[in-house]
């Protein structure tokens, strides 16, 4: 009975050793197939570079290249730009000259001389002919040549001479037709009007800070002007500011007396009209 | 017998204690700078200069300098370099690539730079201080700087993407050159760089 009792115990061992060691295989055999599975889930790599790999000097021709490129067009630019520039001053009077030499073009130059001016060639113009009247603009793509004064919008030639300019200026586009026009007298006139209108834009719109301050810079830049005063008097009345009205309309009676007496018929019935209403907008403000 | 043992035995400790010193001295080599070597996956010198590569050769393919040299008489176009914003997880020092093609610009002579920020501070407190200390034939002008045509702005953005030891990171480099005075931009390069990176199972 002991006997078969340590017979039985170690057939149960033998079969528990078997039992393990084939769990343990199927263990193995579910890992090593997961492992295989899950290997072929991740991604397939291409890579660019190894690691420990030498870069190639990739930069040092292109930037080579691009100094030769840059260098042979300067060469050619430089080229025409004597060329044009020898043909300007073969043909300028002195005013026009002196304005070459200043980097402005001017009234009566030619397309050489605009060019010499604005210290371009044809490439940066489109210019296009028609029947006596040439017109050059800045070449589609390029940003515009611009002149002392600032960027050109276009050139009206006629006959070959310039008879018109226009400036791209923050307050719009100005253009020169006469020679007063190019003055800084001329220019502030101008800025002063696109100021203006600016203001009046604003006004239209509701927003009085804004057409004040484009009014202020008109007042500035051209003082003492008596439309730019009523404005100014307007839109603080308008604000609610009647002590700075007050003051604004007082300064138009007095400018416009100025005017008045200077003025002749129907201007002087609207002069008088607007200083009546000026007044009136005084005694209004100083009651209150 | 007795003074063998007494000889040996401090020529041991001497072996040993010079073998584990010796384990500890730091290793250093020198390599060319063109040697790609990847450790942690991070930013590195590598990525710096592939985005200078791409960058440098994306700008001048591009037509940029040409045009602004026709529509202003052959005169090379100024650039002036702003702000390269990283935005990006990492320290990843912008100035390294920055300069590389800042170098490449004035080397061609294509375009010219014009120092910006704490530099051009550095400058005009030079210049300030010539008008007072240094001779009239020697003082640099006041009012003569170069004025910039064009800013360099730029960003570094990445994305990353992390399971367990694997880890995917994925920078995009933009650059432009904006036009100073109508905002518009002229030129604009991208260079973008992904990296799989797989950390070992057992690190000490």
């Amino acid at each position: 009975m002991f006997v078969d009792d340590r017979r039985a115990a170690s057939s149960v061992r033998v079969t528990n050793q078997f039992t393990v060691m084939a769990t343990t295989r199927r263990t193995a055999t579910a890992l090593f197939t997961g492992t295989v599975l899950l290997s072929g889930c991740g991604p397939t790599l291409v890579p660019v570079m190894e690691n420990g790999q030498v870069l190639p000097d990739r930069t040092s021709a292109v930037v080579t290249q691009a100094g030769a490129d840059v260098q042979l067009e300067r060469s050619r630019l430089a080229d025409e730009r004597s060329l044009t520039g020898a043909t300007a001053l073969a043909t300028c009077t002195p005013d026009l000259c002196d304005a070459i030499a200043r980097g402005e073009i001017a009234i009566g130059m030619t397309e050489a001389q605009v060019m010499a001016a604005t210290r371009t060639t044809g490439d940066a113009w489109d210019v296009r002919d028609s029947s006596g009247m040439t017109t050059m603009t800045a070449r589609s793509g390029l940003a515009a040549p611009g002149d002392a004064v600032g960027e050109v919008a276009f050139v009206s030639l006629q006959n070959g001479r310039v008879s018109a300019y226009t400036y791209r200026e923050p307050q719009g586009y100005r253009t020169v037709t006469s020679p007063v026009d190019a003055t800084l007298a001329g220019q502030a006139a101008a800025r002063a009007d696109a100021l203006v209108r600016e203001g009046d834009e604003f006004a239209a719109a509701g927003r009085l800070d804004l057409a004040l301050d484009r009014y202020d810079r008109a007042d500035v830049i051209r003082p003492g002007d008596p439309e730019t005063t009523l404005r100014i008097a307007s839109t603080l009345d308008k604000q609610l500011r009647p002590f700075e009205a007050i003051m604004r309309y007082q300064l138009f009676i007095h400018q416009m007396e100025l005017e008045k007496i200077e003025a002749r018929g129907e201007v002087a019935a609207r002069i008088a009209e607007a200083i009546a209403r000026a007044r009136e907008r005084v005694l209004i403000l100083e009651q209150r | 017998m007795k003074t063998k043992v007494v000889t040996t035995r401090p020529l041991m400790v001497l072996a040993l204690g010079a073998l584990a010193l010796s384990g500890c001295a730091p290793q250093v080599t020198r390599i060319a700078p063109e040697q790609a070597i990847d450790l942690s996956g991070r930013w590195n010198d590598v990525d710096s200069r592939m985005v200078a590569d791409a960058m440098i050769e994306q700008s001048f393919v591009s037509n940029w300098v040409s045009d602004h040299m026709r529509s202003h008489g052959g005169e090379a176009p100024t650039v002036i370099v702003g702000t390269v914003r990283n935005r990006s997880m990492e320290h990843i020092p912008v100035e390294t690539f920055v300069r590389d093609l800042e170098r490449a610009y004035v080397n061609s002579g294509a375009v010219q730079v014009v120092s910006s920020g704490a530099e051009r501070d550095e400058l005009r407190a030079e210049r300030l201080d010539q008008q007072e200390f240094a001779s009239t034939g020697t003082r640099a002008q006041l009012g003569m700087e170069h004025g910039a045509s064009y800013m360099l702005q730029g960003e570094i953005q990445s994305i990353e993407d992390r399971e367990g030891r694997r880890r995917v990171v994925f920078y995009q480099v933009d650059l432009s050159l904006v036009d100073l005075e109508s905002n518009q931009r002229v030129w604009v390069g991208q260079h973008k760089i992904k990296k799989y990176v797989e950390n070992p199972r057992i690190r000490f």
